[in-house]
């Protein structure tokens, strides 16, 4: 199962990055038919991404969801998701061309990372663990999906060939709203995640809550985004600044994946 | 004046503030290691950083004097938000609802001619229209979702019960931590009560790992004589006589004989960390500075073991006498300390278990505030007041008009879709 899931991952990997290619062709010559192109690719890429995870997960004897390289992989996947269901939703395909290469940098990142399968220490043998981690991955798609469309948002006056770009890319105000429901999302799933966390904690150390980084961090983002959700109801700072601050938002949601686990050691250490 | 102030205190603005202060200060607390004496300070930066850093308290972040303050002043303001905005939401909810509001209210799209109205509403997903009269004209009207107008105020009120059930806790909970072999019994710190050790066992799986550490406790309650007991592992504790008892950690012991000539002196079950001095000799003891279960000596690095199986014991001991240290080895099998007419003799090797034990009385109130928080964000965000209403007008078919608090846009979208309105716009733009 473990060498199925290895092939699986090389071919997922090929896939996302064909199609952040066709995108960028698109992009460049403006034919729809290879927008339609890069997107099926997307798809395929998406659902041999699940069989990877249903592999591994079957090899490893548990949900693929405890070190680097198992959570770099279900980011992604989760990214692709969340991107997938907002291109449906909201009828916008060119988001694709945005999560593509973001999709394709954390999935690269989970390429570098080792693949090994070791047994879990007894702490992490608990149901929470995955309640906890599933959550946290929606929560960072969903985060990846509002950053690659604060960008876009930020990027949209500069959109000079208006005929092609408002063809593809909704108004700024609908980017907005579209940012809005996927930071709810984000924000909704990383409450969930930090709950769980806690409950978990509490379960398996004796407290919910120690100013571990991983938790202080969580918590930051948290606080980020509550302050962005604030400013897009205070007159004068919707729009713009509130785009900013979703982008921080994932700054720090990378960090508390990446940097905290890298820089800053504590208890979560092995994730 | 005051009247300003009180406004400020209850502003969004403070609020903004207020949180960004906590996200600096949260950064902070997270890359300056925090609880360090000051000499770690002084060693890791500079003695001028160190001394900045003490007395800034920024080794002490989240429970220092400015920390709490800033999270005081952000529940005061909560509290604040809540009471002035409670007024408020009751009336726009009870507006909302109303039939009269139609001419009043704002209009995020609308739609004329419209023949068949209540089509449009089915569309939507609205409740049935209301059918009702004004100024002569015919009105249908529906409101849905309005429970959403709760949503930040019920997470606010989960935040101020997550804040105050931590904060309670924090005050009130007591925590111990007992350690010890099978069999032995221990007092829990001062209280009345006892923590015995029935059993300990550490599973070991095929690669050398561990797959769980499980403990057989008791507790008694040595004034009343109450007593219970139950098996505790790694992620599953219990509570007994109101204490939550954890499985924490683990470690090695072993039983220390001294002996002089063939006569036995003395015997105890030491924990690695731990030393026993020696009666017979005043200002002679024995520490056990650590375990080897399968000992081997690595060039460059010294003492290590090659697995947790007890293949080859070895303890790591150092002799003090009159706090001098007068010996350091590591002693293999049946070797022994030799000192004067003294003997000293390691074995026996068993794990310990470190049992944590915590009362906490306000975890419940935290995870009721959690939750509320979860509730009210769901409010906020997937239940979006919105109303629709329909006005037959004079010689003409029904004007169809929709409003939605949030996701103006997409509302918008939806509705020319419900009323074909967005098939007459594409045709007119070909």
């Amino acid at each position: 199962m473990l060498k199925a899931e290895n092939t699986l991952f090389t071919i997922v990997m090929l896939l996302y990055f064909a199609s952040m290619i066709l995108y960028f062709v698109f992009i460049a010559v403006k034919k729809d038919k290879i927008a339609k192109a890069a997107e099926l690719v997307q798809t395929v890429a998406f659902v041999l991404h699940t069989a990877a995870l249903v592999c591994r997960g079957i090899g490893a004897g548990r949900l693929p969801m405890t070190n680097q390289y198992e959570f770099a992989t279900s980011f992604a996947w989760g990214l692709c998701l969340v991107s997938l269901i907002f291109i449906w939703k909201f009828k916008f395909p060119m988001l694709g061309a945005f999560t593509a290469p973001v999709i394709f940098l954390i999935i690269g990142y989970a390429a570098m990372q080792s693949k090994e399968v070791h047994e879990l220490m007894p702490a992490l043998r608990s149901n929470w663990l995955g309640f906890h981690v599933s959550t946290a991955i929606i929560a960072y798609g969903a985060f990846g999906v509002s950053f690659v469309l604060s960008l876009i948002f930020l990027l949209r006056d500069k959109m000079k060939d208006t005929g092609f770009w408002d063809k593809h890319v909704p108004s700024k105000e609908k980017l907005d709203i579209i940012s809005y429901r996927s930071v709810s999302l984000g924000l909704l799933f990383l409450s969930f995640t930090i709950i769980t966390g806690a409950i978990w904690a509490e379960r398996a150390w004796g407290s919910y809550w120690s100013w571990d980084p991983k938790e202080t961090w969580s918590l930051i983002t948290w606080l980020v985004y509550a302050v962005y959700l604030h400013l897009r109801i205070r007159r004068g700072w919707k729009g713009r600044a509130a785009a900013i601050f979703a982008v921080v938002g994932f700054v720090c949601v990378i960090f508390t994946y990446i940097g905290v686990n890298t820089l800053i050691p504590g208890i979560h250490s092995y994730a | 004046m005051l009247k300003k102030l009180w406004k400020f205190l209850s502003s969004m603005q403070f609020a903004i503030i207020l949180l960004l202060i906590l996200i600096a200060a949260c950064a902070v607390g997270s890359f300056i290691p925090q609880g360090q004496p000051y000499e770690w300070y002084a060693a890791a930066y500079s003695e001028r950083s160190a001394a900045l850093i003490v007395a800034s308290y920024l080794d002490d972040v989240y429970h220092s004097w400015w920390f709490l303050l800033i999270t005081g002043f952000l529940c005061f303001n909560l509290l604040l938000c809540n009471i002035v905005r409670l007024p408020q939401i009751l009336r726009r909810v009870k507006s909302f609802k109303d039939p009269e509001s139609v001419d009043s209210v704002p209009v995020t799209v609308s739609a004329e001619d419209i023949e068949d109205p209540e089509a449009v509403f089915r569309a939507m997903g609205m409740p049935k229209p209301v059918k009702t009269q004004k100024e002569g004209r015919g009105v249908l009207f529906s409101a849905s979702r309005t429970i959403g107008f709760w949503g930040a105020w019920v997470c606010h009120i989960g935040i101020l019960l997550l804040i105050l059930g931590f904060g309670l806790g924090q005050m009130t909970h007591q925590e111990y931590s007992v350690y010890g072999v099978a069999g032995q019994t221990k007092a829990v710190a001062d209280t009345n009560y006892l923590l015995s050790i029935d059993d300990f066992t550490v599973d070991l799986r095929d690669d050398d790992t561990v797959e769980q550490y499980t403990a057989a406790i008791t507790v008694r309650n040595a004034a009343t004589g109450e007593k219970a007991s139950s098996e505790i592992s790694v992620n599953n504790p219990a509570t007994l006589l109101g204490l939550k008892c954890y499985q924490n950690s683990t470690g090695w012991a072993a039983a220390v004989t001294v002996f002089k000539g063939s006569e036995e002196l003395q015997k105890e079950v030491l924990c690695a960390g731990e030393y026993m001095s020696v009666e017979d000799m005043p200002g002679l003891a024995v520490y056990f500075n650590a375990f080897y279960p399968d000992y081997v000596l690595v060039d460059g690095v010294g003492p290590a073991t090659a697995s947790s199986k007890l293949v080859n014991p070895a303890y790591l001991y150092t002799v003090y006498y009159q706090d001098q240290v007068i010996g350091m080895n590591a002693l293999e099998g049946d070797e022994t300390i030799k000192i004067d007419d003294y003997e000293v003799k390691f074995s026996d090797p068993q794990n310990y278990t470190v049992i944590q034990i915590k009362r906490d009385r306000f975890t419940s109130l935290a995870l009721i505030g959690g939750i509320t928080t979860m509730l009210g964000l769901i409010l906020a965000f997937y239940f979006q007041p919105r109303k629709l209403w329909a006005v037959k007008e004079e010689g003409r078919g029904w004007t169809v008009s929709g409003l939605c608090q949030k996701g103006g846009v997409l509302f918008a979208e939806q509705f020319r879709e419900a009323a074909g309105t967005d098939k007459e716009e594409q045709n007119a733009e070909s």
